[in-house]
């Protein structure tokens, strides 16, 4: 109902005369639109060296979010010559997703846990993201044929890249967005070529184009929860906050990892913790590979590797802070 | 292998690829000696042999303070010790001192040496803690995908290779 009010507040001003503490409330209306609103459209996303053109439909039915991606072409994908971008559809409800992809004579389906995902990639919480970025608000520019009013999420410190948003004037919905780093460079780039709203209801399309004749094969993460923890980071850059830990099964480690996930209300950073085996080549130093910075770094005999779309200050900070508590009863 | 060794040695192979001779290194073959040899050449090849000089002149001197050695000069000025010994023809004068054979016995017994120093540095640090390697040289993929698996920025999504629960082929 809040929000109800917030749009019609948001109508009622003219958006010329917004301030800063306005941006805000654009960016309320912003977050929620991608969400409420049914649409169809191409986008493309633009990481380094890649590029996808996605197709979305996305539709809320009471309360109900449905959406269907299907990414319309294929690149190289990152490091991996000889396996190529697969075609892929990503079904999501709510905030089940299941990825469903050709493999062989199979169709391979993944579960996984949606947050975020284009054009809803603001929380609808905005009050975390407050504390660690200013808006404001900018120009309006035309994008996919569509009027929007840019909107810029400007850091407060270093340990986070600005945000640059195109929210549509009639709609609210996100055009595009932009992901900038300290010299405002684009690192990352994903915007609508084309968008539709939809009148309908009607959910035909929400089922796989993939051949249903094949045999499907149900692929779900090797994930549990962990039992102890023997490890702590010390001291997080600020705004960031633990949301999720958990260990994996990860193919070709003796042992099980342990992922740890924090966020400053939009960008998200995964620490990784493995004991460092026998004949295992530790790895250390840094590397930037799109808008993505790891940092690996080795602490009491385990590997500790440090994954996001952050600076390099931030990842690194995160790896140096992981300390491990002793084993035996003596404190040390 | 042995080539495969000189080429790690010289920097021209994968180090990578290198796994399985710094294994057979380490596991003490013979390819360990190979290991210790090849260094000693590059070194000499350089003139970067600080220990192995040193070796060699200490080597060089014992042998000059060696009387049995150094006393048959030339057989016609010792034609007794030459009939004493009976092997003349393999005792050094002091000119053959910088001939190749005398090097390449220097340069045995520096490897000699060198091996013992390898072995015994080895024996010092703990034995299983492989150097590590820069992380560009060996890019974590898998955890790349999980982050992005589980953390998804966006529309990372669309470009994953692929799913990091797939066994690699």
């Amino acid at each position: 109902m809040l929000r109800v009010a917030s749009a019609v507040l948001l109508s009622a001003l003219s958006l010329s005369t917004l301030a800063a503490e306005d941006a805000w409330l654009l960016l309320q209306k912003t977050a929620y639109a991608a969400r409420e609103l049914n649409y169809q459209g191409v986008f493309v996303y633009q990481n380094g060296k890649q590029t996808r053109s996605v197709q979305i439909t996305h539709m809320n039915n009471n309360g109900q979010e449905m959406a269907r991606n299907v990414v319309l072409d294929n690149g190289v994908t990152l490091g991996q010559a000889g396996q190529a971008g697969q075609p892929r559809e990503v079904y999501s409800q709510g905030n089940n997703v299941v990825i469903v992809r050709p493999k062989n004579q199979k169709v391979v389906m993944e579960k996984r846990r949606g947050q975020n995902l284009f054009p809803a990639m603001l929380p609808t919480d905005l009050r975390a993201i407050e504390a660690s970025y200013s808006a404001q608000l900018g120009a309006l520019e035309m994008v996919a044929g569509r009027e929007a009013q840019v909107i810029e999420l400007i850091p407060n410190d270093a340990f986070r890249y600005s945000y640059k948003i195109w929210s549509d004037t009639e709609f609210g919905l996100l055009l595009k967005m932009t992901l900038l780093d300290s010299k405002k460079q684009t690192l990352e780039q994903i915007q609508f070529n084309q968008i539709s709203m939809l009148n309908s209801h009607d959910a035909n399309w929400f089922h796989p184009k993939i051949d249903i004749t094949k045999n499907y094969e149900m692929q779900d993460a090797t994930v549990t929860s962990p039992t102890d923890s023997s490890w702590i980071v010390a001291e997080l850059p600020a705004g960031y906050v633990k949301v999720e830990h958990r260990s994996l099964v990860v193919p070709g480690k003796a042992a099980q990892v342990d992922q740890m996930i924090f966020s400053d209300g939009i960008a998200s950073v995964s620490l990784f913790i493995e004991p460092v085996t026998k004949g295992m080549r530790p790895k250390m130093g840094h590397m930037l590979i799109g808008s993505t910075n790891i940092c690996a770094n080795v602490i009491d005999g385990y590997q500790i590797t440090v994954v996001g779309e952050v600076p390099e200050a931030t990842v690194v900070q995160i790896a140096k802070a992981v300390s491990f508590k002793k084993q035996t009863a003596s404190n040390k | 292998m042995k080539d495969q060794l000189s080429a790690l040695i010289d920097g021209e192979f994968d180090i990578e690829s290198a796994e399985h001779l710094i294994t057979s290194v380490k596991a003490g073959s013979e390819l360990k000696t190979c290991w210790a040899h090849y260094h000693l050449i590059g070194d000499s090849m350089r003139g970067d042999t600080a220990m192995c000089h040193d070796f060699s002149q200490r080597v060089m001197s014992a042998l000059e303070n060696e009387p049995t050695i150094l006393a048959p000069n030339t057989i016609s000025e010792t034609p007794d010790l030459q009939t004493n010994t009976g092997a003349a023809s393999r005792v050094f004068s002091v000119a053959n001192y910088k001939s190749s054979k005398f090097w390449s016995v220097a340069a045995s017994a520096a490897a000699v040496m060198f091996v013992g120093v390898m072995v015994l540095q080895q024996q010092v640090s703990a034995p299983e803690q492989l150097a590590p390697v820069e992380i560009a040289q060996s890019v974590p993929m898998e955890y790349l995908q999980a982050h992005q698996a589980a953390a998804p920025n966006g529309a990372a999504y669309y470009i994953q290779a692929a799913s990091f629960t797939e066994p690699q082929k």
